[in-house]
């Protein structure tokens, strides 16, 4: 199948900064695809460009086989789009934001309405369906944009920082429905986010610092670049634990937290092996699986600054509720 | 089974057959996308309560502050046309341009309500957008005018309806005149704040050196440039020539001065080409508006 999104070499400059600095991938078909790093790594220009609302200063980029730059008409006939901050009209009811939707998007009158009940039902408003979006929660609002993103049916579904601002419970449902969706509308999802957990859930995740795609793979393979799993034992005597793990496996163990720590490749299936292997006195044994939290440290020498982010989040969620009036 | 249950229930009938495959995908036209941003200013605009009964309510108070308390206190006007029939037009002239301008106000909120980015990530013509916010906001410029019409003869103005309906069609092309000015105001600024700064200082002189309070033919040499550099002149002009055509007729030849029509260096200009003259402003505000929106970001 032909990838859903080809971008090479894509390139934005703001005067004397770059943004996003010369990158290169490929998106496929259905696949879940997400943007991780920190604030200002160029997560949100790269999906302004290739969402036509910017154009690239160098490169080039197709979505569904449309050039961004050539035919911006037809990228966005193939693309919804969820923006990090809300866009519904908070006058209309939720169903009349999906009908303007699909009447700008030039859809048949008779397969608006049964398009908007079908997605309300999914998102699950149905039953708010008529009320004017002004009562409904962050949460809900959410919903509403990702339902609305999908009216169109579009082959990529861009997803900026969907879950900025809610509140965990919220966060796993947006993610429920946005996988259950991608499943029955068979849509690509392509989302930038700074959160670890939500980058877990994807299918394949680029790490992005400073305009650049630093790495690019599956989350497992990600993680198990930094040498599998972290294997902890601990035993009355430590010392002697860490001889025979280095005598039998050829394994350089660390001491940390009062027990032996190494870094194995398939952690769960060497476990047996070692017990088995081993004849001291071993009394308590832990797998830990390490996290992109992790291998962004590791690759970029510094953390996602989860504490600066969160005071813009905080701002950016009163502004989706609508406070700033 | 209501209405409503009937039509869910087909909703969901059909929704199970639509949910799974992808139809065929379509290009919204032209006048389609017209049509869909024009019917969510209007739909706006219908539920907002406090914003049509202010269409009733500022007519009345117009009529009686400026007719009756202004009207006796004024100069007598030539012929025997009273104050509060002269400034009726003017009034409706007046009320038009003030909803219209201040409707440019949508695109404004729409922007900083994230709205604006919705329509503009479309893949829809930027012109039909444009026209489709003009539009919207003229035909509620145009029905508060025609509230007007409604409440004249309860006001006690002698108006025919052949003339309301003479009038209904200019109005609506001034309507479109300044919403466009609105708009292309809206358009280039960032803040609702400073879009109501702005349009108050572009409508008060506007309103007062237009011929809806006074004669323009009757003001000193300085002020008789700005009026008639003034679009809204132009609109003020032909509105009242409609509206008061039967008195118009009934004036001596040897009034002191016209009550209407405007003057260019002596030549007069008849109601059309005061008309004409409503046109190629409006023309122009609807280029620079659609300039405007083509090049937003």
């Amino acid at each position: 199948m032909p990838p859903s999104v080809q971008v090479s070499g894509l390139s934005r400059r703001f005067g004397e900064i770059t943004a996003v600095d010369g990158i290169s991938f490929e998106v496929g078909e259905s696949e879940i695809f997400g943007f991780l790093g920190p604030n200002g790594a160029g997560k949100t220009t790269t999906i302004s460009m290739l969402c036509t609302l910017l154009r690239p200063t160098a490169g080039r980029a197709t979505i569904g086989g449309y050039d961004i730059v050539d035919d911006p008409a037809g990228v966005r006939r193939e693309i919804g789009i969820v923006f990090q901050d809300s866009t519904v009209d908070e006058r209309l009811t939720a169903r009349e934001n999906l009908v303007f939707h699909g009447e700008l998007f030039g859809m048949a009158k008779e397969e608006i309405r049964p398009r908007a009940y079908h997605l309300l039902d999914r998102v699950g408003l149905l039953d708010r369906s008529n009320d004017a979006v002004i009562t409904y929660s962050g949460g809900m609002r959410r919903r509403l944009e990702v339902a609305r993103g999908l009216m169109h049916w579009p082959s990529v579904l861009f997803l900026d920082e969907p879950t900025v601002g809610l509140d965990p419970q919220t966060r796993r449902s947006i993610w429920a429905y946005a996988r259950s969706l991608r499943d029955t509308e068979g849509v690509t999802i392509f989302l930038t986010t700074h959160y670890m957990d939500e980058a877990e859930a994807c299918d394949r995740v680029a790490i992005m610092d400073y305009g650049k795609i630093i790495a690019l793979d599956t989350p497992d393979r990600l993680k198990a670049r930094l040498g599998g799993d972290v294997v902890s034992i601990a035993g009355p005597d430590n010392e002697a634990l860490a001889r025979e793990v280095r005598e039998s496996f050829e394994i350089e163990p660390r001491f940390e937290n009062d027990a032996v720590e190494f870094n194995v490749e398939q952690g769960g299936e060497f476990l047996p092996i070692l017990l088995n292997r081993i004849e001291g006195e071993v009394r308590s044994v832990g797998i830990r699986a390490p996290t992109l939290e992790d291998v962004f440290v590791s690759m970029t020498g510094h953390q996602i600054r989860e504490a600066e982010a969160s005071e813009e989040d905080k701002l950016r969620s009163m502004r989706r509720l609508g406070r700033f009036r | 089974m209501t209405v409503e249950q009937a039509t869910a229930a087909a909703e969901a009938g059909a929704g199970v057959a639509s949910g799974s495959a992808r139809p065929a995908t379509g290009r919204a036209s032209f006048l389609q996308v017209v049509r869909v941003i024009w019917m969510r200013e209007v739909l706006i605009y219908f539920r907002d309560r406090p914003r049509m009964i202010s269409a009733f309510v500022m007519p009345i108070m117009m009529l009686v502050m400026f007719g009756e308390g202004l009207g006796n206190s004024i100069a007598t006007l030539p012929g025997d046309i009273g104050y509060r029939q002269f400034i009726f037009p003017g009034m409706v002239a007046m009320i038009v341009l003030m909803n219209s301008v201040f409707s440019g106000v949508s695109i404004v909120t729409d922007r900083q309500f994230g709205f604006l980015r919705e329509i503009l990530v479309a893949p829809v013509s930027r012109t039909a957008i444009c026209i489709g916010k003009i539009s919207g906001g003229a035909t509620v410029s145009l029905v508060n005018g025609i509230v007007m019409f409604v409440m004249a003869p309860i006001l006690g103005i002698d108006i025919t309806l052949e003339v309301v309906a003479k009038l209904i069609g200019l109005i609506a092309l001034v309507s479109f005149m300044l919403t466009g000015l609105g708009v292309a105001m809206g358009s280039r600024l960032r803040s609702v704040e400073s879009f109501q700064m702005l349009s108050q200082v572009a409508i008060m002189p506007a309103m007062f050196l237009s011929g809806i309070f006074f004669p323009i033919n009757n003001v000193p040499a300085w002020m008789d440039v700005i009026v008639k550099l003034n679009p809204v002149t132009y609109a003020v002009a032909p509105i009242r020539e409609i509206a008061l055509s039967e008195q118009l007729k009934a004036l001596p030849a040897d009034a002191p001065f016209q009550i209407t029509h405007v003057d260019w260096f002596g030549y007069t200009l008849s109601t059309w080409e005061e008309i004409g003259v409503v046109v190629v402003f409006g023309a122009a505000m609807l280029t620079i508006a659609i300039r405007a929106i083509r090049t937003t970001e």
